[in-house]
């Protein structure tokens, strides 16, 4: 199988994939309008630098998501025979690399349901500070606005490129093109200045615990879902700008990263939600592609359309 | 042995003398930026030895929307072909792809007047923007491009550099055609329309040198043998070093309309 196909492949499956998958969750109906809002990637060329090293999970030929996400779950990191990269400068793991799929190997202790304050129902009926973008009932989620993936992952979409760089963690998304910064800072340092405004990826600082990585994530802008709505029981799984998230990241051997969130949001939740560790597995690529994410126009128009509903209805209430 | 080749193998080879010896980073205790962030942001060189671009950047909003021309674009609107000028006035604003937040290539997104923010590390740097969020990776050792293979049309272009001295010099191709040189607002003489095409052919060599600890100069020279009749050259855009340690995160999103997206930009 060559290594464009298998590229090709790759990248639908994990962006297309994982697009379609939410289509189907929300409403199965609506799947052909709502997918072309997405761009799908389209080819990553080999490796020529940090990805050489790596074949063993995902060698060329495994070509479906879920044979991938297996082969990455049933792993069991060996960093005698892959030994954890590190980098020149401070001598830590170096998470550099292109990584696929995104793969469970301890689900979350509890459901995050379960920890859903019955007094967030109204904010969450109202897609929270996302509230008039969003009909959770079937038209749309944060992805087809081209948002950020959720927290819960990092914000990490299906395939990411990791760059560990002097004083930083820089996490590049190929659907989407969007980005995160992670200044890494010393136990004494000074802090990095967070930034000015709220955002949907919040401002990180990250630290060393020994080989791990912490990341404390806060000054979110209460837009970002954490899980999409399950219609018609499940409501949106919303955040407030109290959303304060812990990731720690590990690199156990060369072959992977791995990747877990405690989530406080104390508007939201009635104690920390631990989420599921999460495992990557190295692809032998070199780096993302441009893939940009655009509106579908259909799917906008279907949604102003709701947003005059909505208006018109809470006017007739006054 | 061509000169991409030989060039990649003497980026290779430096990359790999700085793993080899194990370079350490010399921390910076003192100033605030880049410090914090252990990154020794204002040190001249990177602890592998390039000139050292990391930090936040700014630059002033340039172009032709205020009656002073400060981007040289009326030279590059009398460099249009014909036929470009042609299909430029059957465009308007609205068809200006930053209009439904497609980010704008360089070195247009080097007139906007928004923070940049740029970090590296062996064989690589990343450039980040500010206004249209999106990333660049650009690989400094001189290697060739994307082979043909793998090479698609994209907004950004696909990226190499090589260090020329201490200037970083970017060969940029593959474009989509898709982009705009500058804006609607950009009207340098009397027969403007504001539209400002590219092509597919397009290729832009652009050149990155840190001045001074707070300075850094770009410039780029535009070739489009489709829609130019010669290239046409940038003015020196000055970057200067911002006291914040990170940009912000502004996304775009089409259905506020541009004019929201700019407000909350700021200026």
């Amino acid at each position: 199988m060559s290594v464009r196909k298998l590229s090709v492949l790759a990248m639908l499956a994990c962006s297309g994939l994982a697009v379609l998958a939410l289509v189907v969750a929300i409403g199965a109906s609506r799947a052909s309008a709502q997918i072309r809002t997405y761009t799908p990637p389209k080819t990553a060329k080999p490796g020529a630098d940090w990805t050489e090293r790596i074949e063993e999970i995902l060698p060329p030929g495994v070509e479906s998501r879920a044979e991938a996400t297996a082969r990455v779950a049933a792993y069991k990191p060996d960093p005698v025979k892959y030994p954890v990269p590190r980098t020149p400068w401070d001598g830590k793991p170096d998470f550099s690399g292109v990584y696929w799929p995104d793969a469970t190997i301890t689900p979350p202790p509890v459901p995050l349901e379960s920890l859903y304050r019955p007094e967030a129902r109204e904010y969450r009926e109202r897609g929270g500070a996302a509230a008039g973008l969003i009909d959770w009932r079937g038209i749309d989620t944060p992805n087809y606005h081209c948002w950020p993936p959720s927290p819960v992952n990092g914000s990490m979409g299906g395939t990411v490129q990791l760059v560990s760089a002097p004083g930083y963690l820089l996490l590049l998304n190929e659907g989407g093109s969007n980005f995160r910064i992670i200044p890494i800072v010393g136990e004494n340092a000074p802090r990095p200045s967070a930034s000015r405004n709220p955002s949907y990826q919040g401002s990180s600082i990250g630290h060393w615990e020994g080989d791990t990585l912490v990341v404390e994530v806060t000054n979110f802008n209460g837009k970002p879902w954490l899980g999409n709505a399950q219609p018609p029981n499940r409501l949106p799984q919303t955040t407030s700008d109290a959303l304060r998230i812990v990731e720690r990241w590990s690199r156990p051997d060369a072959q992977v990263f791995e990747h877990r969130v405690v989530i406080e949001d104390a508007k939201m939740l009635s104690a920390p939600w631990t989420g599921a560790a999460d495992r990557r597995g190295i692809v032998p690529y070199d780096t993302v592609q441009e893939s940009l994410c655009f509106l579908d126009p259909e799917l906008d128009a279907r949604h102003k359309e709701f947003a005059a509903q909505q208006a018109k209805k809470s006017g007739a209430v006054r | 042995m061509s000169r991409r080749a030989m060039g990649a193998v003497a980026g290779a080879v430096v990359v790999g003398a700085a793993l080899l010896v194990g370079v350490r980073m010399s921390m910076n205790e003192s100033g605030a930026t880049g410090a914090a962030t252990g990154t020794s942001a204002f040190s001249a060189q990177t602890a592998w030895g390039e000139p050292n671009l990391t930090g936040v950047w700014r630059a002033s909003p340039l172009g032709a929307g205020s009656g002073r021309d400060t981007f040289n674009l009326a030279k590059l609107e009398g460099l249009y072909t014909p036929e470009a000028h042609t299909r430029m006035n059957g465009l308007s604003a609205n068809d200006d792809p930053t209009m439904r937040c497609t980010p704008p290539a360089f070195p247009r997104a080097a007139m906007l007047g928004h923070p940049i923010q740029i970090i590296q590390r062996p064989g690589f740097a990343f450039v980040f923007t500010e206004a249209y969020p999106v990333f660049r990776i650009v690989p400094t050792t001189g290697r060739p491009h994307t082979s043909a293979q793998y090479l698609f049309p994209t907004h950004l272009g696909d990226s190499t550099a090589r260090w020329e001295g201490d200037t970083l010099v970017v060969d940029v191709i593959s474009f989509n055609g898709e982009g705009w040189l500058a804006g609607p607002q950009d009207r340098p003489t009397n027969g403007s329309t504001g539209v400002w095409l590219t092509s597919d052919a397009m290729h832009i060599v652009e050149r990155w040198r840190r001045v001074d600890a707070n300075t850094l100069e770009y410039q780029a020279r535009v070739e489009d043998p489709k829609t130019l009749t010669m290239p046409w050259d940038t003015p020196t855009v000055v970057f200067k070093r911002q006291t914040v340690d990170r940009i912000e995160e502004v996304m775009c999103r089409p259905e506020d309309g541009p004019a929201t997206y700019l407000a909350r930009l700021g200026s």
